[in-house]
């Protein structure tokens, strides 16, 4: 065992969005199929929405912007490929960009803007964001096992919606540093999540 | 770490990988990255793997959105024309229109493959009334074959916050779906089974009301029984939407009695 606390990696399985379905759906809704894509729609739109508004903030922004991200999977099923990573994975990819896309047209960041932001964006707020359910217990209890500058970076640029300079000007760390961070960190979690790749 | 060592690595792309997968970088940044994962099928792989971890923090947020988000969506997707699949004769042209998302979702770019040019014609064209009107998905793509000069137009009502669909029916046959939004003040107007008309008559959509009798526009009867979509823009309170049999080339009032009159 290492020094640094290491919770066992979680079984992988398809996790509560039931990745395998969800990619057969997503297959079915490229061929024009109504009733699949209501299927991926009730599967999938609760995490669109949460994550969009986790980054957007503003509830009626992030569901125009979870709209787009439905039926962008609706139009672009087709281009789903399964051989590169889960349905999941592609879903909330999408969602996640669109979502920082948004943040990053709309808002001239100001230092200022950043700086009253950051106040409240950490770790209380994955605390808030997480709440009991399992997957939620698993996904704390891995951002927990990092060290916290890992943390941080990832609460900043993935919650926050910050790229890896303004993480860095937050956190007062050179860039390299961070850049490093961030990937250390998703590779950690990565493990301790148990999901392929 | 000495800091001369972090610049070295830092013009190694690779160092971003976990920046990249969070989408926290710029847009030079990302495309810089892009070029460099296209050559690097193990960096490929290695962000797939990261955005399987990226994507449990986001399940991890999950919160339900409002239950009318859910009407608005399955509506314009059933408006929404589908991308064609990318098929493996990749022509070298730079895509470039939509932003690919890493190697993954390169195909995302691809330029349109010439035996589904007829059918990609237009972006973001329309017309799932087969899922409106629950036709088999099999011939959808028969029935989506119309380009539209209006698709940018087209898709941001379908996209609207307040976008709202309504049906009604033809006299004479005919079945006609609507996707409205008052804020742009348009609306999208499709239309599946009109009956042929005699050829000294055409088709003429109005809008009609307090504010006058607009012509909207004349009515081409499109393949397989699909109409539309066409866009009526300058909707005005208390309109109504139209549609009348008119000699041929059309009327600049409604001549015939109204064969579907929508309060809108």
């Amino acid at each position: 065992m290492t020094a640094i606390q290491r919770p066992a990696p979680e079984p992988a399985g398809d996790g509560p969005a039931g990745t395998a379905d969800l990619a057969a759906r997503i297959r079915l809704v490229a061929r024009g199929d109504a009733a699949a894509f209501d299927a991926v729609y009730d599967q999938v739109a609760a995490s669109v929405f949460g994550i969009v508004r986790r980054v957007i903030r503003d509830p009626a922004q992030s569901e125009e912007v979870t709209q787009d991200v439905l039926l962008e999977v609706w139009r672009n099923a087709s281009k789903f490929d399964a051989e590169r990573g889960s349905a999941t994975a592609w879903v909330m990819t999408l969602a996640h960009r669109r979502a920082v896309d948004r943040v990053r047209s709309v808002q001239k960041e100001s230092e200022r803007e950043l700086r009253t932001a950051v106040a409240d964006v950490p770790y209380d707020e994955v605390a808030e964001a997480v709440e009991s359910s399992l997957e939620h217990e698993r996904v704390r209890r891995c951002l927990g096992s990092l060290t916290e500058l890992q943390r941080e970076s990832v609460t900043l640029a993935y919650y926050g919606g910050y790229t890896y300079g303004q993480v860095a000007s937050l956190l007062g760390v050179p860039t390299g540093t961070i850049k490093t961070r961030m990937r250390d960190a998703l590779i950690r979690l990565r493990d301790c999540l148990g999901v392929p790749g | 770490m000495r800091l001369g060592g972090n610049r070295a690595r830092g013009r190694e792309p690779h160092t971003l990988a976990g920046a990249y997968a969070m989408d926290a970088i710029s847009a030079p940044d990302r495309a810089r990255f892009e070029r460099h994962l296209a050559g690097c099928e193990e960096c490929a792989q290695e962000i797939a793997g990261l955005h399987e971890a990226t994507a449990r923090l986001a399940t991890a947020t999950a919160v339900p959105p409002s239950a009318a988000l859910k009407e608005r969506v399955m509506a314009a997707a059933a408006l929404t024309r589908q991308q064609p699949p990318a098929v493996e004769d990749a022509s070298p042209e730079a895509p470039a229109r939509i932003p690919a998302l890493g190697r993954r979702f390169r195909a995302l770019a691809r330029p349109r493959r010439t035996a589904l040019a007829a059918a990609a014609l237009a972006a973001v064209v329309v017309l799932g009334a087969a899922v409106v009107f629950g036709f088999s998905n099999g011939s959808m793509r028969d029935r989506l074959n119309q380009a539209q000069d209006s698709s940018q137009q087209i898709a941001a009502v379908l996209t609207a916050r307040d976008a709202a669909m309504m049906t009604g029916a033809v006299t004479g046959g005919g079945t006609v779906t609507i996707v409205m939004s008052h804020s742009m003040h348009a609306l999208v107007f499709t239309a599946a089974d009109l009956h042929t008309l005699p050829a000294s008559r055409d088709y003429e959509l109005w809008l009609i009301g307090p504010a006058g009798d607009r012509p909207v526009t004349m009515l081409a009867l499109g393949r397989h029984d699909m109409t539309g979509p066409v866009i009526a823009s300058g909707l005005q309170a208390g309109d109504h939407l139209a549609l009348t049999a008119e000699p041929a080339g059309g009327a600049p009032r409604p001549t015939t009695p109204m064969m579907l009159n929508i309060l809108l």
